[in-house]
């Protein structure tokens, strides 16, 4: 989870168990406390543990074998029924095998969107971090042969057999095709996407104690949006296809490079891109850059997120480690996996939130009502009204600063934190579910412009991109 | 009339390579010996002289398919590889090596390797499970575990082994990737929780494991 978060979450107060609904929701907590567990074995106790659980697999998947024979007189058909409640059996202990890991996929994500579960519950989400067992050589030689027909060797030129970096779902490898050109190649664990569906059932089992409550619809849609999204996350060939959108919007000599997909070596389950060699954001920092270094990255960072915006889409992958500060200057783009792409309603709803500098107070209420289902009442609640508006105050603050706005300023970041943890406390948590990924990478970006300690004039970024030269127009990206 | 060497390995070779196409067309239950001896074009009795049954015939195809995969385990081996990442490479060799025989394989291994199943059997499964059970403990004993390995140790193994085995010879996922998934994840276990104690007595005793 991102620094920022974490900080947030940190800030949160305890809430106290107060209700039927409140125990559930402590029960819930607990069960994912377990879920939180670590199988690495480190204490005695542990080992046991894990051995325990070892012997329960082998155990199950043993009686397998035996239990045919106990219904080998029993009539075809009740043996054909049998058999289909075995394998059924088999799946399931063999989804239970993996729900920790699967389910700290999910416990990750609903961590990372506080504003959807009860604070207590994110907190102990936070603790939940999904990865994918690393995989050595001799199953990514296997992962790859199912998915591109050949061994590795067959394959490329050569092939790095130690991943140089780890992925939400899987690792990256370095190698080189045939052609001599260098490229990452992106192997994704076998069996994860499957399992999301499952999951999610799963998830909504567990939420269920929630559904009496206010919010129910919006919580439940947010989940869906969350499920649609991590489906999406594990399709590579939707994470290709995003990429060259994207790639058709950034040009490798203004400043940007998108890697471009290999479609021969690229599957659902393997993408392979084009090398792109740069540093990550704290190597990056540690080079000591110059303030105008770090300005020009924040122009590009911003000038990232609006030209997305233009093409109706958002990289909603928070993550730092998907920029690479490149030795020439340009800013590398890695991770297009996580992107949303917004339907007429959605595009709608953003270009109002772009209005919001120029509409005043009504076209708040318009957000409120349209966004995120504000009634009547909800409106005339001022202690909400009023804090949606600090909020988008805060969001507006860069546009309406005349010359370069300090992105490092730490209390001006660390108020826009205290806003977000208020709006999670308070439970203003109903929206359209666009706005879970939406919110999140708006968050991101601020946060890693702070920790870039970036300076960027937007208003003047904004008149050269978009605005026109008369700079009087909404900061509504051109459709 | 005296029979040859090669006439003999010709016939043993006959008889398995019927037994195979059998096994899949027929499946398991209905394919009987008879059925093979007359595929085979031999008598019914001359087939006994070579195979005791339906499960040693099944055994052998097993066992002649594994032998290869040794092979191939031991070519692609860099040296390199941790204890779990061996174990993995050497029982997905051997699971590849008999993947045509999949449709059969789940009852004809019920057959062979169930426990309750040994005594009316004479032991047609053994040599399959010594084999394997040697080149897993030489591995182990590469990577520092003390031998002989603790009975224990080894019948946890042998367990994980049929375990996996059963689960892949019914997976209906593309390209098996659950049993891909499951034998790598239960190796990390075996690794971590099976095989630390015997780790522990070994230390002293060549390479540890990483």
């Amino acid at each position: 989870m991102d620094a920022n978060l974490n900080e947030l979450l940190a800030a949160l107060p305890d809430e106290p168990a107060e209700s039927a609904a409140e125990f559930s929701q402590a029960e819930l907590q607990r069960i994912f406390a377990d879920l939180a567990r670590r199988p690495a074995p480190l204490s005695s106790l542990h080992r046991l543990w894990t051995l325990g659980e070892l012997s329960t697999q082998v155990a199950l998947a043993t009686l397998a074998l035996w239990m045919r024979r106990w219904f080998a007189d029993a009539e075809a058909q009740k043996r054909r029924a049998m058999e289909t409640n075995l394998r059924l059996a088999l799946k399931i202990f063999h989804r239970l095998g993996y729900l920790r890991g699967a389910m700290t996929k999910l416990g990750q994500a609903a961590g990372n969107f506080p504003q959807i579960l009860p604070a207590q519950i994110a907190d102990t989400l936070d603790r939940l971090h999904f990865e994918a067992p690393p995989m050595h050589f001799s199953l990514v030689r296997e992962v790859l042969a199912a998915e591109l027909g050949a061994e590795p060797e067959d394959l490329f030129q050569s092939f790095e057999k130690e991943a140089f970096a780890a992925a939400s779902i899987g690792q990256v490898h370095r190698a080189m095709l045939k052609s001599g050109e260098r490229v990452a190649v992106k192997i994704q664990y076998p069996a994860i996407a499957r399992t999301i569906d499952a999951d999610f059932r799963n998830l909504n089992a567990l939420l269920f104690p929630l559904r009496l409550g206010k919010d129910w619809d919006s919580l439940k849609a947010q989940c869906e949006e969350i499920h649609r999204m991590l489906k999406q996350e594990v399709d590579y060939e939707r994470e290709a296809e995003s990429l060259r959108e994207a790639r058709a919007l950034f040009a490798d000599d203004d400043g940007f490079v998108v890697p471009a997909v290999h479609p021969r070596y690229s599957t659902k389950r393997v993408l392979t891109m084009d090398f792109v060699s740069g540093l990550h954001l704290p190597a990056f920092l540690a080079t000591h850059p110059s303030q105008e270094l770090r300005n020009r990255f924040g122009e590009k960072l911003f000038l990232v997120w609006h030209r997305l915006h233009a093409a109706r889409m958002n990289y909603g992958d928070p993550q730092s480690g998907n920029y690479l500060f490149m030795q020439d200057g340009r800013l590398g783009l890695l991770d297009f996996g996580c992107v949303q792409h917004f339907t007429d309603e959605e595009f709608g709803l953003l270009r109002l939130a772009y209005r919001l500098d120029e509409g005043g107070t009504e076209a708040v209420r318009e957000l409120l009502r349209r966004a995120c289902y504000a009634t009547d009442a909800d409106l005339a609640n001022q202690e909400y009204v009023g804090l949606i508006e600090e909020s988008i105050h805060w969001n507006l603050e860069p546009i309406r600063h005349q010359g370069p706005f300090d992105y490092g300023d730490a209390e001006y970041f660390k108020h826009g934190v205290d806003i977000f943890a208020r709006i999670v406390k308070k439970r203003y948590s109903r929206s359209h579910p666009m706005f879970v990924y939406f919110d999140r990478s708006q968050m991101a970006l601020k946060a890693l412009l702070f920790r870039l300690g970036a300076q960027v004039d937007v208003k003047a970024l904004a008149i050269r991109n978009w605005w026109g030269p008369a700079g009087s127009g909404p900061t509504v990206p051109a459709e | 009339m005296r029979i040859t060497a090669e006439a003999k390995t010709a016939t043993r070779q006959r008889i398995l390579t019927v037994a195979g196409r059998l096994f899949q067309k027929q499946g398991w239950e209905n394919a009987t010996t008879r059925d093979i001896a007359e595929a085979a074009g031999i008598a019914n009795g001359t087939l006994f002289n070579y195979f005791k049954s339906k499960e040693a015939i099944a055994a052998a195809l097993i066992e002649d398919a594994t032998a290869g995969a040794m092979t191939e385990f031991s070519r692609r081996r860099a040296g390199q590889e941790s204890l779990e990442e061996d174990l993995f490479a050497l029982i997905w060799t051997g699971l590849k090596s008999v993947r045509e025989f999949r449709p059969f394989l789940a009852p004809a291994a019920e057959a062979i390797f169930s426990p309750l199943a040994q005594p009316a059997r004479e032991g047609v499964g053994d040599r399959l499970r010594i084999l394997h059970l040697e080149a897993a403990e030489r591995i182990m004993a590469e990577h520092g575990v003390a031998r002989p390995l603790p009975p224990v140790v080894l019948q946890l193994y042998w367990t994980l082994y049929l375990g996996v085995f059963a689960f892949w010879a019914a997976d209906e996922s593309p390209h098996q990737e659950d049993t891909l998934a499951l034998l790598d994840r239960s190796l990390k276990l075996f690794a971590a929780a099976g095989i630390s104690p015997a780790l522990e007595e070994g230390e002293n005793h060549g390479r540890k494991s990483e």
